[in-house]
This record gives structure tokens, C-alpha cells and sequence, in this order.
């Protein structure tokens, strides 16, 4: 991998290394994964339960998006995403109202880093 | 022979990144075959049943969840032999515990990290692997020492058989005489009420104890045994000791005193001249003192010497057989052993009739 691009990645809390040790070294099955990852859906059908005040929905939404993060060693979204995913197990919707913010400010520097590697 | 030499794992998760990340991991080893919901998983399980060396499967699912797919395959009693292994994303109590009740073989967290998750798959793999070739060499190994078991039997079956056999042609007699005492004495304990009460497994022990009626006769001088007249009182006293050194030859004989069929045989070398009055020998023993199938063999043993030829005399036929014996002239028979043997000598003559065509009578 380019050292350029590994920097970059790791410029917005992703482990690299450790993501390439879960696709078992396979660069080309890991980046394919990293590169459609601003493509998931999860992230904004959090932020709409969320809005919509649908706790059931928005913790399938956040559950699901912890495990695809998770996976990928994204670690700038998995830990405030598992916080989340906890208050939402609750039922804790304003809690995870709050968070919600922050979220999101660190997801779109994660999905720009990743657009620019097309 | 096939599928157990390709391992084959089944992966059931319904984001598409855990499928790619566990079937990478297994891939180098395994088939894998992929689910990605629950129905999915329960269907390729039902398909693939006998070639799934085991399970990864995700918790939370759309139509059928991993809980519901662990309840399911409870209940098929599958559990047992495919091991399964929930993989999930969080540690909640509730459902880690439920999934332990239902059996499942381990829990693995996402995001997983590989070599762990293959050292733990993998050891569960071998582990049934040997188990179940284990359980094979034992069901193998458990045929191999019945057929064995069942060769030894017949093995001394056949030397019981031919010591006695060897024994009747130093007095002149056709081997088949022995034959024919077991075939009597089993058909009359099959099939009339002589038998009743007499498991068929201990009619085939009878049967091998007729055999050896007269193996004593090795004891007695060919001078005698072969004698074409009559014997001298000194003569006769000393034939009939053959019943008391029958017993004792096979008492004598460890691997006889061990045969189930020893306490028959035994009994029957002893008492096959006794008579129903009294009058035999060698202890005298009255009516039912003499059990029944030293009755049989004595009866079946008087009218095979009556329709044979001897050395002493001619065969006589079968009709003047049964009226010597029916007006006693043979000695003094149980009223009820006369009944049957009336009754079924018609069929008992047939035997002698196939022996001459070169059949064998009573299989």
C-alpha cells in the first residue's frame, strides 16, 4: 500500500494494519470494502430514527454500523458508536441525541478521506 | 468418503463485510457455503447436514435470528453433531447465556481478529472429527469381534463334532449318525410339547450336547465295540461303562467345561440308557429323575441303531422300528416322548431318505 494513502487513513482514526490482519493481508479485498464504505446506508438511517424519535430502528441502525466499523478498524467512529449503541439498547434516545453531533462531524472527515482514495 | 476429506463450513451473517471476512479466514481450508439469514442458514443445514464440519452464525438477523436458528437446531438434536458458534458484536448477558443453554459450542466477538478465531474453530473441528471416527472404529471394531465370536463357535461346534464323528467310525458307524441324533432331538424339542418352555437358544445347546452322546465309546476295546454277536455279561458291563467315561472324558476337558452347551452334554453322555422304569443305566433313574432331553437323545439314539445297519445286525424298516419300540421291546419309554415320537416319525424317517440323497435334513 501506498504510504500516502496509509497515512491518510490513519489520519482519521482508522488502523490499518490491523484492518489488513482481519482481511488476512488481502489489500484488495480490505480496500474494497474501505472504498464503499461512504456508500452504507447505516449511518444516515441512524441519524433519521434518531430524528424521528424511533429508538428501535435507530439501534438496528447503530448496531449494524458498529459491526461494518468494527470490521474495518475504524476506530474515530467505533468507539463513539458503541457508546451510542449501549444508550440506545436503553432506550436512552436523548442521550444518543446528544452524541449524535459529534458523530456525525467525525464520520464525514472518514468518508471524505476515503472519496478521495477513487 | 468424499465429504469427509473436504471440510465445508457454513457462514451465516447478513452484512455482506462479516461473510467476506470469516470466508477469508476460512477459505484455504474449508468449503464455505454462506447464509444470510436465518431460514437461509436452517435450509443449507438441512441440505448439507452430513458434510458441515460446523456453524458461524450471527445474532441479530432480518426474517429468523441467531437465537431462533440455535432453538431450531436444538431441536433437531443437531447440536450434537455440528458444532456451532455464535459470532456477535456485543457482550449483552441475556443472550450469551441463552445461547449456552441452547448448546451452542462458543461465542466469538466481532470485530474478530483471525488467528484466534481459527484456533478456536479449528480445535472444535478436530475435536468432532475424532470423535466421530472414533465412535466408527468402535462400531467396526465391535462387528469385527462378533463375527470373530461367532467364528469360534462354530469352530468348536465343528470339533465337537468331529471328535465325535471319529469316535462312531472306529465302532463302524456312518458319521452321520451323530447328525442325525441332533436333528431328532431338536426337531422333537421345536416342534412338539416335549420342548415346551425350552428357549430356542437352549434347543440349539441341546442339539450340540447330543452330539457327544457316546464320545465314551473311545474307552471301550474295538473287540468289543465291533463285536458282531452277542456281549458276555462281563463284556456288556464293560460297554456299558461308555456313558460314565463320556461324562468324565468331557469334564476333563477345560474348553467343554466352559461351553454353554456343557452342562447338556454332560447329562446326556451320562444318561442316554437311562429308561423311564428303571431298568438303564448307569444309575437307574426313574421317569422324570432323567431329564428330558437325555430322554429324547435315548429314544432318537434306539430307533437310529433299529433302522441302521450294524455290525450286529440288519436295518430294519422304520415301521417295524416304531412297533418294537411302541411295544417296549427297547426298553421303557415316558408315555408322553412315545406320543410324540408316533406322532412325528413320519417326519423323522424323511431325514434318513434325504441323508440318502445327499441332503441334510433341519438345515
Amino acid at each position: 500500500m501506498d504510504n500516502a494513502v496509509k497515512t491518510a487513513l490513519e489520519g482519521v482514526g482508522i488502523d490499518v494494519q490491523e484492518a489488513l490482519d482481519r482481511f488476512m493481508g488481502n489489500e484488495a479485498l480490505m480496500m474494497r470494502f474501505l472504498t464503499r464504505f461512504p456508500q452504507d446506508l447505516n449511518f444516515s438511517a441512524l441519524r433519521k430514527a434518531v430524528d424521528a424519535g424511533d429508538a428501535a430502528q435507530a439501534f438496528t441502525a447503530a448496531h449494524t454500523l458498529k459491526g461494518v466499523v468494527g470490521n474495518l478498524s475504524i476506530h474515530s467512529l467505533f468507539h463513539p458508536v458503541s457508546a451510542m449503541v449501549e444508550d440506545l439498547r436503553r432506550g436512552d434516545l436523548s442521550s444518543a441525541s446528544q452524541q449524535m453531533g459529534a458523530l456525525e462531524a467525525q464520520y464525514l472527515q472518514v468518508v471524505s478521506a476515503l472519496e478521495h482514495l477513487q | 468418503m468424499k465429504d469427509t476429506l473436504r471440510k465445508t463450513l457454513l457462514v451465516v451473517d447478513d452484512e455482506e463485510i462479516n461473510c467476506a471476512i470469516l470466508s477469508n479466514i476460512f477459505a484455504p481450508e474449508y468449503e464455505i457455503l454462506t447464509a444470510s439469514d436465518g431460514l437461509e442458514a436452517l435450509d443449507l443445514i438441512e441440505t448439507h447436514r452430513n458434510r458441515l464440519s460446523a456453524v458461524l452464525l450471527d445474532v441479530i438477523m432480518p426474517r429468523l435470528n441467531g437465537i431462533q436458528v440455535l432453538r431450531t437446531l436444538r431441536q433437531q438434536g443437531l447440536l450434537n453433531t455440528i458444532p456451532v458458534f455464535l459470532i456477535t458484536a456485543d457482550s449483552e448477558g441475556t443472550t450469551m447465556r441463552e445461547a449456552y443453554d441452547l448448546g451452542v459450542m462458543d461465542i466469538i466477538f466481532k470485530p474478530v481478529v483471525p488467528y484466534i478465531v481459527r484456533r478456536r474453530v479449528n480445535s472444535v473441528v478436530e475435536l468432532f472429527q475424532a470423535r466421530k471416527q472414533l465412535s466408527a472404529e468402535v462400531v467396526r471394531q465391535r462387528d469385527q469381534l462378533l463375527l470373530q465370536t461367532q467364528k469360534l463357535a462354530e469352530l468348536s461346534m465343528g470339533m465337537v463334532e468331529s471328535l465325535s464323528t471319529a469316535i462312531e467310525f472306529r465302532s463302524d458307524e456312518s458319521g452321520e449318525h451323530v447328525r442325525r441324533i441332533h436333528d431328532i432331538t431338536t426337531y422333537l424339542l421345536t416342534n412338539t410339547p416335549l420342548g415346551q418352555g425350552i428357549p430356542p437358544d437352549q434347543i440349539r445347546l441341546i442339539g450340540i450336547g447330543a452330539i457327544t452322546h457316546d464320545v465314551g465309546k473311545i474307552s471301550i476295546p474295538d473287540a468289543i465295540l465291533n463285536k458282531p454277536g452277542r456281549l458276555t455279561p462281563e463284556e456288556f458291563e464293560l460297554m456299558k461303562s461308555h456313558t460314565v467315561k463320556g461324562a468324565e472324558l468331557l469334564s476333563k476337558i477345560p474348553q467343554m467345561r466352559e461351553h454353554p452347551a456343557y452342562s447338556y452334554a454332560y447329562d446326556i453322555a451320562l444318561h442316554h440308557h437311562e429308561r423311564w422304569d428303571g431298568k438303564g443305566y448307569p444309575e437307574g433313574l426313574v421317569g422324570d429323575q432323567i431329564s428330558i432331553w437325555s430322554q429324547i437323545v435315548s429314544l432318537a439314539d434306539v430307533y437310529d441303531a433299529l433302522v441302521s445297519k450294524r455290525c450286529y445286525k440288519d436295518a430294519l424298516a422304520p415301521k417295524k422300528a416304531m412297533e418294537m419300540i411302541l411295544n417296549g421291546e427297547c426298553g421303557a419309554f415316558n408315555p408322553l416322548l412315545l406320543d410324540c415320537f408316533q406322532t412325528t416319525e413320519p417326519v423323522l424317517r424323511t431325514f434318513y431318505h434325504l441323508n440318502q440323497e445327499g441332503g441334510t435334513p433341519n438345515g
